[in-house]
């Protein structure tokens, strides 16, 4: 496994590692309390490097529609904002990932529903085509132990998700549909109200009360399925009433902890505490705007301030004056760029969930090509920073492997076992 | 079930980026609607207002424009029309449309305001093929993401188009 980034990463790290002393002992008692940072280093590589490691949130299939874009190549993210491709998901360590075709919200009526259908099937489509155009790379996943298996084979897994239950219209059969196509979990609503249920995030407010009647049905079906439920995105009352309708866990996808960043998009300590109960699990998602408050960027906005200050009105530009006050602007923009959240405060919110729900109730799902990118997780090919900051805190590698994977593959099997418990009831 | 609604083109993908300030994922979304029956060619522009002010006035909060607004600017559309003009351009069956804005309107609210601005072509030939360039606010944005869904009769494509893909063409 190759790890090109791996020499600047560490340097940050490395620096942020002086302020974070580690909670527990278990790395002290493991390699002795001298253990230097570049050993830490070396020992959390070879962590990631066995343990199977899982993206549950990754919005790629939008890049997949760009025409061109071929996911054999490798991008560079600081040119085209491209966060993942299969060549970086080796670079990382990255052994599974969920591609999840998203539709935008739009007209609900059946005409629009019927074309979120086909949005989403050709996004689908375009998933698997690029799996199955590097059969020597990846592989299709559809099971909990396909991962696995790819992974024996040196290959990484691509399983199918889709966010936005939009695409299901008003007609249940969709459901199995989309099952079909291979699809192993939904996020049952986006940032606006759908069908299904109500957002967290809709500037309307609430429409259905949580779910809506069609929304519960939907719940069953997957629940008949094998489809795991996502409610990343969803209202407060959504989740509470997926956790009384569905019979299986459920999961949030790419989600964080609201005691620690404030964001309607986050989970309550309360909601934290229920998914647990329930079985379910939280993928921590490396989006900067739920992993702390925003910080200021009192120099940058200085220095625009006198470049406007200096300008013509925009009305009375020429051409090239305007194009020069655009390059004004971005080189502004680039000297001081907005500072993005840092794998330590990712962390932070990894360690707050393990405190509030447990070891089993957490993992990963970085939202990449979606917002998500943070400082040393920027893209695909940096994720093994996330373990090495986990060893620095003192997470045993069984604790590791549970964060990466073991919680998510332990919730889909139990979500399929019991599809397979009513497919057998309903055989009988 | 709760009584289905038309939810008049809400701006839905738009606030996919919730914090704009964090820059997350810079995206506008295109609809392009062809009906045979009908004979009309529909476009739809959803544009975040912060990045159509920065675009045009340099200053993602000064609203002196007021696009889509009763106070709107006189000189606000035509700065408009020249801005899209430079990024922004659909050539049905080799022949590019003039753009000519029918309707402006905002959604949403705050940060994530997003301006929805629709052009309408009568189009009596049979569509054989349409090229698209978006590449609005690439100047501002070196990741910015132009998602369009093209609807011709029965048939729904989507694109991304971006700065280093700005254009493309489907063939019918």
């Amino acid at each position: 496994m190759r790890y090109q980034t791996l020499f600047l990463s560490c340097l940050l790290l490395l620096v942020a590692s002086c302020s974070e002393p580690p909670k527990k002992e278990s790395s002290a008692k493991e390699t002795g309390a001298a253990e230097t940072e570049a050993q830490l280093v070396a020992r959390a590589l070879e962590i990631h490097d066995r343990v199977l490691t899982m993206d549950t949130h990754a919005d790629t299939p939008l890049r997949m529609i760009e025409p061109g874009f071929d996911m054999s190549v490798r991008h560079d993210p600081n040119e085209s904002g491209s966060k993942v491709d299969y060549p970086r998901m080796i670079e990382g360590g990255l052994d599974s990932i969920f591609f999840a075709a998203f539709v935008a919200q739009d007209i609900r009526d059946d005409e629009g529903d019927s074309r979120a259908k086909a949005l989403a099937i050709q996004m689908i489509d375009a998933t698997i085509e690029s799996a199955l155009a590097n059969p020597d790379t990846v592989g299709l996943a559809q099971t909990p132990d396909d991962a696995i298996e790819l992974e024996k084979q040196g290959k990484r897994a691509v399983y199918i998700a889709m966010e936005n239950g939009y695409p299901i219209g008003s007609d249940l059969a969709n459901v199995e549909v989309f099952y079909d196509k291979g699809v192993r979990y939904i996020t049952l609503v986006h940032s606006t109200n759908n069908d299904l249920a109500d957002s967290s995030t809709d500037s309307k407010g609430p429409e259905h009360e949580g779910l809506s009647q069609f929304g519960e049905e939907v719940v069953k079906e997957m629940n008949r399925l094998g489809i795991m439920i996502d409610v990343s995105h969803a209202s407060d009352d959504v989740f509470y009433d997926t956790i009384a309708i569905s019979e299986a866990p459920i999961i949030a996808t790419h989600s964080n902890a609201r005691a620690v960043t404030e964001h309607k998009r986050n989970m309550s300590d309360e909601m934290l505490k229920t998914i647990a109960e329930h079985g379910g699990v939280v993928q921590l998602t490396m989006y900067s705007a739920y992993l702390r408050a925003a910080p200021g960027n009192p120099k940058r906005d200085a220095a625009i301030a006198a470049a406007r200050a200096n300008m013509k009105p925009p009305s009375e530009m020429t051409n090239d004056e305007r194009g020069a006050m655009r390059q004004t602007l971005n080189e502004i923009n680039q000297a001081f760029p907005d500072p993005l959240a840092t794998v330590q405060q990712a962390v932070d919110h990894i360690d707050y969930i393990v405190s509030v729900a447990g070891i089993d109730h957490v993992g990963i799902g970085c939202d990449f090509d979606g917002g998500g990118g943070i400082e040393g997780v920027f893209d695909a090919s940096e994720v093994m920073n996330i373990t090495i900051e986990l060893v620095r805190r003192g997470y045993s590698e069984e604790e590791i492997g549970k964060i990466w994977s073991g919680n998510l593959l332990r919730v889909f099997r139990e979500v399929q076992a019991l599809a397979e418990q009513k497919a057998t009831k309903a055989a009988v | 079930m709760e009584a289905r609604k038309r939810a008049a083109l809400c701006l839905v993908l738009l606030v996919y980026c919730v914090d704009l300030q964090a820059h997350a994922l810079r995206l506008s979304l295109c609809q392009i609607e062809y009906a045979s029956e009908k004979q009309q060619l529909t476009i739809e522009l959803r544009l975040f207002l912060m990045d159509v002010n920065e675009a045009l006035v340099f200053d993602p909060d000064n609203n002196e424009l007021a696009l889509g607004q009763p106070s709107e600017a006189p000189h606000a559309e035509g700065m408009l029309l020249d801005y899209l003009n430079r990024f922004f351009y659909i050539k049905a069956n080799g022949k590019q449309l003039t753009l000519k804005i029918e309707s402006k309107r905002l959604n949403g609210e705050g940060d994530n305001t997003a301006l929805g601005l629709t052009f309408r072509y009568p189009s009596q030939e049979k569509l054989t093929s349409l090229e698209i360039k978006n590449a609005v606010f690439t100047d501002l944005f070196f990741d910015q993401s132009n998602v369009v869904y093209v609807h011709v009769d029965d048939d729904s494509r989507s694109l991304m188009l971006n700065k280093s893909t700005p254009a493309h063409k489907l063939i019918y």
